[in-house]
C-alpha cells in the first residue's frame, strides 16, 4: 500500500503495483499526461514534482512516493504564467515533451520569482535549469522566450490573442491524448520477438508454451511464411498479446525459434568484400528507404544496387576533364571523400497502434504521418471494404518521416487484435525505437569539382554509397544536379545492403548527404579560386529565389566581418556557409471539407494529421483568414480517415496542399452562403457578401447562414503566373521532365513550378583543447514563398535547424561490428541536441516567388534542415583550417585532428 | 540476495530494462543515512542516502571540499541530482551499452566475454586495466579519491579507492560484499585555502556522460603548490587518482608551464584501446583545464 497526495487528492494505493512512478501515474491511474519516452532518466518527458522539486518519475520508485506529495502536468494551474507562456509563444511542436518541459520550468519560474522578482532570467540560467529535458522537434528557442517572458512577469494576466498553434493549450495541460495514451477497455498490451541474428532462416517457430503462459491471449506470426529468412537483429518475427506487459514478454520469452544462422554482413566494408556473404539470396525483396517507388535498377555486386546514373549529363567528358585535372595536379580540382553517420528520427512518440478488430470493422489509432494512406493499405492487405477500416491519430508525438509506412507495430496491433477478439496496444519501447524504426541512411560521398581558370563550373562528380541495411533507395549523388548547371556530371547513386536494420525517409532524403559533401566541395573551391564563397555560389546557382538569399547573407555583418575572427590559440572562430535546393510537391488527390454549422461557427475536415509541424494550425488560420474571423472560431477535424482524404505529412507537401485546397473550398462556401442570403445582387468578396443595400461583412454572414457543407480540391496553380517560376526538374534536361511524368504516374506527388531554397550561415567556436565545437550563431535564409502560419513556420525552421545540428555535432547510430546490433539503444547513448546547445537563429524568409500557388506559398520541413551540416562543417574549416570529412564532428574528431598536428 | 536501493535512478533504469531483477530493499528514506554531520576529528561525514543535490549545495561542503560539491553539481541532470544518492554514484553500475543492454550478455551480467573489447568501444577505457573495458561512472569516486575520503558501511570503515579495487575483476562495479550496505562517505578535515575545479568533457553542453572527467585540488601556500589532489573519470574501470601529476605539481610556483607539464603526466600508464586513442590527449586537455581552473579559482 503506497498513501500518495496526487494532484491535491489523496490516494490508498494497494499492491502490487508497477515499479516505477511513471508507470502507476499513467497505466494505475490514467494521468496520461506524465510521457514516458526514454525510461532512462534523459529526455525528462515524465518530470513531476516531487513534495514540490522536479524529478524524473521513469527512474522514481512507486514506493518512494508514499507519504509525499506529487505534482504532475494535470496539477499544474492552466493559468500558472508559464503554462500561459508556453502557449503565447507556441514553445512547443508535437508537444509529447512538453509536460515535462512545463513542469519543471513552472518551477523554475516559482523559484526564479521567489529570489528575482520580475528580473528576466538568462539564457544560461534557463538552459542550466533545464538542462534535463529534451526535445526532439527542436522547440526551443521559443522555450526560451517562453521561460524567459513568465519569469520577467509579462504573462501575469490572461492575453486576449490568439495563440500561434491552435492546440497549444491541450498539449501545454496534458490533456491532449497521442496514440500512446489511447486505454480502451478490455484492451491488451502486445509486445514484438525479434530476431537475435544478423542472418538466418528460420525453421520451426513454436508457439505452443507462449499461448500457454498465463495471461497470453494472442501469438500471431511475423515473418512472412514465402521468405522465412530474417536479415537484420531485430527483424520481427512474432507477436504476443497478454493482459498486460510483463504477461506478454514472458509469453515472448517462452516461444523457440529455431534459427539456421547463415552468414551476414553487417557493414558496409564486409558488404562490398570480394565474395561477400549476401544479403539476400534469390529474389531481393527490398524494403524501400524511399518516399517514392522505386525505380527497378540492377545490382552490380551481390550487395550492391546501382548505379542509379540517370541525373549524369556527359558523363564521359566529366570523368575525362577530372582524369586529366588530377594527372595534371590541377590545383583548381577538388577531390575529397565524406562519409556521413546514420542519424535516427526518435521521435519521442513511439510507433505505437491501438487496434480494434470487431464484426462491425477494424479501428486503429496510430501515432502516424498518414492516416488516409494507412488506412487505404489496411483495407487492401486484409481485403476490407474502405469504409470498414479506421485509422485515428488525434495528435502524434513527431514522425520526421519515420512513420509513413503501414509499419509492423500497426500490422501486430492488428493481426493480435483479431486473434484475441479485443483491442490491442502495441507500442514500440526506446530501444525497439531506436534501433529498427528507421534511421538516414550512413553514407560514403566521393566528390570531384574541377573549376575552370576563368572561374566557371566545368566538371562534377558525385559517387554516393549508402547503407539503409536491408532496404534500399537512396537518392543522394542525383540530387547535385539540380542545383549547379555544369556542363559535365558524373553522378552514381548506389545502396550497399546490408544485414541491418532498414532505413527509413528522413526529413529531406538525401539532402543533408548531398548538401555536406558538395558544399563544402564549392567552399574548397572558393578557396582555390581565391573567391568569396557567397560570390562563387552566386555566378554557380542560377536559382532566381537563392539569388536574393545570397544578396541578404553576404551583407550580413558576420559574413562581412568573418575575416576577424581568432583563427589561432585554443579557441578557434568561424564562419561558413551553405546553400540547399529542395522540391516544391504537393499531393493531388486530396480533398478539403468546409462547413458553417449553426450560429455562425466554421468547421474544416480533411483526413491530414498534425505530427507537430502546424497542420491543425493551417487550416484553422486558412479559413480564419478567408472569413476574418479569429482561428478559435474555427473547428478543425484531422486525424480521422473516415474524413475526406488528405495529404500524407512528408515531403514538404501537406501546407501546398491543404491551404490550395482550403482557399478553394471557402470560396465555395462564400458563394453558397451569398447565394442563400437571397439579397439582391448578392455576390461575394473578400469583405463579405456585397448586394444591392451594402456588404454585408463575413463575421455577419457567418452568423446568419444556414448550415451549409462544401468540399473542394486542390486546385491547379496558376498556368500564366507559374511561367516564371522555374520548371519542375529544371536543370536535369529531359530526365527531369521524364522524372515529373514519371512522379505524376507511379504516386499522387506533383512536382510544381518553382524550387524551395536555403541559404545558411554558420558561427563556430571550436575549442583546440577539448575538442568541444559550439554553434554560437545561425543566420539561414529560406525561400519558400508566403507563410500560411508565420510563427509556425519560424518554429519549423528553428527546429530544423537544431536537428541539423544534432546531425553534425553529436548524432551518430553505433553498431555491434560482429553482430550489427544497434548499440545507441537509449537516448544517452544516441545524443539529440540539448537547450543549451541552441544557437542564436536569425531567420529571414523570402516571401516571394511563388505566387502561381493558391496562397503563394509551400512547404519548408526539409529545406530547412538540408545545409546546416555543410555550413557547420564549412565553419569548422575556416575557423580551423581542417576540413571534416566525418559527421558527426565530435570531440574525438577534434583532439585526434590536433594530436595528429592537421589542426595547428 | 535483495538489492540495497536509495534513489533508484540507476536501479529502476535497470529494472525497467530487464538486467537487474529480484527484490529489492529501500533504504533511502532511512534518516540516519540522509545526515551531514562534523565528526571528533574535525572532518564531515556524509549519510550515503544525501541526494547529490543536497550535497552540491550544503555550505560546509562547499566551502570545505569544493572539489567534491563541484563534482555533485555537475554530473547527470537536476531531476536525477534532487534523488540520487551520494551512495548510489559510488555503487551504481556501469554505462556500457553492452552491458546495458537486455540481449548483449557480458562479463558483468553472466556472460563470460567483454562484447566491448572484441566489438564497438568507442567511449570505452584508455586505461585497459582488466577484463572489462566499460569506464566507471562514478563522478563522486573521483572526487572523493582526490579528498583521501573513507567509506563507512554496515561492517567496516575502508578507504575509498578500496570500493572501487584496481579494475582486474571484470565481473564487478564495486567489492562491497553481497548484503553489505555504505552507510556514510567520510572526509578528512577540510585544508584552508583550498581551490578546486571541476570539468566533464562531452560533445553536448550538458547532461552527457563524460568522455572523461577530471576534478583538481590544490592548495597553494607561500607561492608553490602545498598540496594537490587530481583525479579524473571516463578513462578507466575504476575511477583513477593520478599521483604523477600530483607528484609533479607539488612544491613547485602554480605557473601555467607547471600545470601543462603536469597534466601531460596524466597520460602515464594509459593504454587506450584501439578506438579509445582520443582519449589520451583528451585526458591531458581536462586535466590541465581543471588545474588551470583551480590555480585561478
Amino acid at each position: 500500500m503506497v498513501k500518495v497526495e496526487i494532484n491535491g487528492t489523496q490516494h490508498a494505493l494497494p499492491g502490487p503495483l508497477p515499479d516505477t512512478s511513471v508507470d502507476t501515474l499513467r497505466e494505475r491511474l490514467g494521468l496520461t499526461g506524465t510521457k514516458l519516452v526514454c525510461g532512462a532518466g534523459v529526455c525528462g518527458a515524465c518530470t513531476v514534482l516531487l513534495d514540490g522539486q522536479p524529478v524524473v518519475s521513469c527512474l522514481l520508485p512507486t514506493d518512494a512516493l508514499d507519504g509525499h506529495t506529487v505534482t504532475t502536468v494535470e496539477g499544474i494551474d492552466p493559468e500558472h504564467p508559464v503554462a500561459r507562456a508556453f502557449v503565447a509563444h507556441g514553445a512547443l511542436q508535437c508537444g509529447f515533451c512538453t509536460p515535462g518541459f512545463v513542469v519543471e520550468a513552472a518551477a523554475f519560474h516559482d523559484d526564479w520569482r521567489a529570489r528575482h522578482g520580475t528580473a528576466r532570467p538568462e539564457r544560461e540560467e534557463i538552459a542550466a535549469a533545464l538542462a534535463g529535458h529534451l526535445c526532439r522537434c527542436g522547440a526551443y528557442v521559443e522555450i526560451f522566450d517562453a521561460v524567459a517572458a513568465a519569469c520577467a512577469g509579462e504573462h501575469d494576466n490572461a492575453h486576449a490573442a490568439a495563440p500561434p498553434r491552435v492546440e497549444a493549450a491541450e498539449k501545454v495541460t496534458g490533456r491532449a491524448r497521442y496514440t500512446l495514451d489511447v486505454r480502451l477497455p478490455g484492451q491488451l498490451e502486445g509486445v514484438v520477438l525479434r530476431s537475435a541474428h544478423a542472418h538466418a532462416r528460420v525453421g520451426d517457430i513454436d508457439t505452443a508454451a507462449a499461448e500457454r503462459t498465463p495471461g497470453v491471449r494472442a501469438v500471431v506470426r511475423l515473418l512472412d511464411a514465402r521468405d522465412p529468412e530474417v536479415r537484420y537483429v531485430g527483424e520481427p518475427l512474432v507477436a504476443i498479446a497478454a493482459v498486460d506487459r510483463h504477461a506478454a514478454e514472458a509469453g515472448a520469452a517462452a516461444v523457440v525459434v529455431r534459427y539456421e544462422p547463415l552468414p551476414a554482413s553487417v557493414s558496409a566494408s564486409a558488404a562490398l568484400r570480394p565474395d561477400p556473404a549476401p544479403v539476400y539470396t534469390g529474389k531481393r525483396r527490398t524494403p524501400n528507404a524511399a518516399e517514392g517507388v522505386l525505380v527497378p535498377t540492377p545490382w552490380k555486386a551481390p550487395n550492391l544496387r546501382g548505379p542509379v546514373g540517370q541525373f549524369s549529363e556527359s558523363a564521359k567528358t566529366a570523368r575525362r576533364l577530372l582524369a586529366a585535372a588530377r594527372e595534371a595536379g590541377d590545383p583548381l580540382l577538388v577531390e575529397g571523400t565524406f562519409h556521413t553517420a546514420a542519424q535516427v528520427h526518435t521521435a519521442f512518440e513511439p510507433h505505437v497502434a491501438v487496434a480494434d478488430w470487431t464484426a462491425d470493422g477494424l479501428t486503429v489509432h496510430a501515432s502516424t504521418q498518414a492516416v488516409a494512406h494507412v488506412a487505404h493499405e489496411l483495407a487492401r492487405r486484409y481485403r476490407l471494404r474502405p469504409e470498414a477500416v479506421r485509422v485515428l491519430a488525434e495528435h502524434v508525438g513527431g514522425g520526421f518521416g519515420a512513420k509513413l509506412a503501414l509499419s509492423h507495430e500497426i500490422v501486430a496491433a492488428v493481426e493480435l487484435s483479431r486473434a484475441a477478439g479485443a483491442p490491442v496496444r502495441v507500442a514500440l519501447d526506446r530501444l525497439e525505437e531506436l534501433s529498427v524504426a528507421g534511421h538516414r541512411p550512413a553514407a560514403e560521398l566521393t566528390v570531384g569539382l574541377l573549376a575552370a581558370a576563368d572561374g566557371s563550373l566545368a566538371a562534377l562528380s558525385m559517387t554516393a554509397v549508402a547503407d539503409s541495411g536491408v532496404a534500399v533507395g537512396s537518392t543522394v549523388a542525383s540530387l547535385a544536379r539540380l542545383i549547379y548547371p555544369a556542363p559535365a556530371k558524373d553522378l552514381a547513386d548506389y545502396d550497399v545492403v546490408t544485414n541491418t536494420p532498414p532505413g527509413t525517409p528522413f526529413r529531406g532524403p538525401g539532402g543533408p548527404l548531398t548538401c555536406f559533401a558538395l558544399e563544402q566541395a564549392v567552399d574548397e573551391a572558393a578557396l582555390r579560386l581565391d573567391t568569396d564563397p557567397i560570390a562563387l555560389r552566386r555566378r554557380w546557382d542560377p536559382d532566381p529565389l537563392r539569388q536574393r538569399l545570397y544578396t541578404w547573407a553576404a551583407e550580413l555583418p558576420a559574413w562581412r566581418e568573418r575575416g576577424a575572427h581568432t583563427r589561432t590559440g585554443r579557441y578557434r572562430r568561424g564562419v561558413g556557409v551553405a546553400a540547399a535546393n529542395w522540391f516544391y510537391w504537393h499531393q493531388t488527390d486530396c480533398e478539403v471539407e468546409l462547413a458553417v454549422l449553426p450560429g455562425g461557427r466554421l468547421r474544416v475536415a480533411s483526413a491530414v494529421q498534425d505530427m507537430g509541424t502546424g497542420s491543425r494550425t493551417v487550416l484553422a488560420r486558412t479559413v480564419a483568414g478567408a472569413f476574418d474571423v479569429p482561428p478559435d472560431a474555427v473547428e478543425v477535424r484531422i486525424g480521422d480517415s473516415a474524413l475526406p482524404r488528405g495529404p500524407i505529412s512528408g515531403g514538404s507537401r501537406t501546407t501546398a496542399t491543404l491551404v490550395p485546397a482550403t482557399l478553394r473550398a471557402a470560396r465555395r462556401l462564400k458563394a453558397a452562403i451569398a447565394e442563400a442570403t437571397r439579397l439582391p445582387g448578392a455576390r461575394p468578396d473578400d469583405a463579405g457578401v456585397r448586394h444591392a443595400g451594402g456588404v454585408l461583412a463575413w463575421p455577419d454572414a457567418l452568423r446568419a447562414a444556414q448550415e451549409t457543407t462544401v468540399t473542394a480540391r486542390r486546385p491547379d496553380d496558376d498556368a500564366a503566373l507559374g511561367r516564371s517560376a522555374r520548371r519542375p526538374f529544371d536543370g536535369a534536361g529531359a530526365l527531369g521532365a521524364g522524372m515529373s511524368v514519371f512522379l505524376r504516374a507511379t504516386s499522387r506527388l506533383r512536382t510544381g513550378r518553382g524550387y524551395t531554397g536555403s541559404v545558411y550561415l554558420a558561427e563556430v567556436e571550436v575549442d583546440t583543447r577539448l575538442g568541444h565545437v559550439r554553434v554560437p550563431a545561425m543566420y539561414c535564409g529560406i525561400a519558400v514563398g508566403r507563410l500560411a502560419a508565420p510563427e509556425l513556420a519560424a518554429a519549423q525552421a528553428h527546429g530544423a535547424v537544431i536537428q541539423g545540428i544534432g546531425y553534425a555535432l553529436y548524432e551518430q547510430r553505433e553498431l555491434d561490428p560482429h553482430t550489427g546490433r544497434v548499440l545507441t539503444a537509449g537516448l544517452e547513448d544516441y545524443r539529440i541536441p540539448g537547450i543549451a546547445d541552441t544557437p542564436r537563429i536569425t531567420l529571414h524568409f523570402d516571401e516571394d516567388g511563388f505566387e502561381h500557388v493558391p496562397g503563394g506559398g509551400v512547404g519548408l520541413g526539409e529545406i530547412a534542415t538540408m545545409p546546416v551540416a555543410a555550413a557547420i562543417a564549412n565553419a569548422v574549416h575556416h575557423a580551423t583550417g581542417q576540413r571534416p570529412y566525418r559527421l558527426p564532428i565530435r570531440p574525438d574528431a577534434i583532439v585526434e585532428a590536433v594530436a595528429r598536428g592537421d589542426i595547428r | 540476495m535483495s538489492e540495497f536501493r536509495a534513489g533508484g535512478t540507476d536501479l529502476s533504469e535497470r529494472r525497467r530494462s530487464g538486467i537487474s531483477r529480484g527484490p529489492v530493499r529501500d533504504v533511502g528514506a532511512r534518516p540516519e543515512l540522509r545526515r551531514i554531520t562534523a565528526t571528533a576529528d574535525g572532518g564531515w561525514e556524509i549519510g550515503a542516502a544525501t541526494p547529490m543535490a543536497v550535497l552540491a549545495a550544503d555550505e560546509a561542503i562547499r566551502s570545505g571540499y569544493p572539489g567534491l560539491a563541484l563534482s555533485a553539481g555537475a554530473l547527470a541532470t537536476p531531476q536525477i541530482r534532487r534523488i540520487g544518492t551520494i551512495g548510489g554514484n559510488l555503487l551504481q553500475h556501469n554505462r556500457c551499452w553492452y552491458y546495458r543492454n537486455p540481449h548483449t550478455p557480458c562479463l558483468k551480467s553472466g556472460g563470460d566475454t567483454c562484447p566491448a573489447r572484441a566489438g564497438n568501444h568507442r567511449f570505452h577505457v584508455a586505461f585497459d586495466l582488466g577484463p572489462c573495458v566499460a569506464p566507471h561512472p562514478s563522478t563522486l569516486g573521483a572526487a572523493l579519491l582526490a579528498y583521501a575520503a573513507e567509506v563507512v558501511t554496515d561492517r567496516r570503515v575502508l578507504p575509498v579507492a578500496e570500493v572501487f579495487g584496481d579494475g582486474s575483476d571484470g565481473s564487478r562495479d564495486h567489492r562491497l560484499a553481497d548484503g553489505e550496505l555504505l552507510t556514510a562517505v567520510r572526509l578528512p578535515p577540510a585544508v584552508a585555502g583550498e581551490r578546486a575545479a571541476y570539468h566533464r568533457a562531452i560533445s553536448r553542453t550538458y547532461a552527457e556522460w563524460p568522455l572523461v572527467e577530471a576534478v583538481a585540488r590544490l592548495v597553494v601556500l607561500d607561492g608553490t603548490v602545498a598540496a594537490a589532489g587530481v583525479a579524473v573519470g571516463g578513462v578507466a574501470p575504476i575511477p583513477l587518482r593520478l599521483p604523477a601529476v600530483e607528484a609533479a605539481l607539488l612544491g613547485n610556483p602554480p605557473t601555467g608551464a607547471l600545470f601543462e607539464a603536469a597534466a601531460r603526466r596524466a597520460a602515464d600508464g594509459a593504454r587506450p584501446l584501439p578506438m579509445t586513442g582520443y582519449k589520451v590527449p583528451l585526458l591531458v586537455g581536462t586535466v590541465l583545464e581543471v588545474l588551470e581552473r583551480a590555480g585561478r579559482a
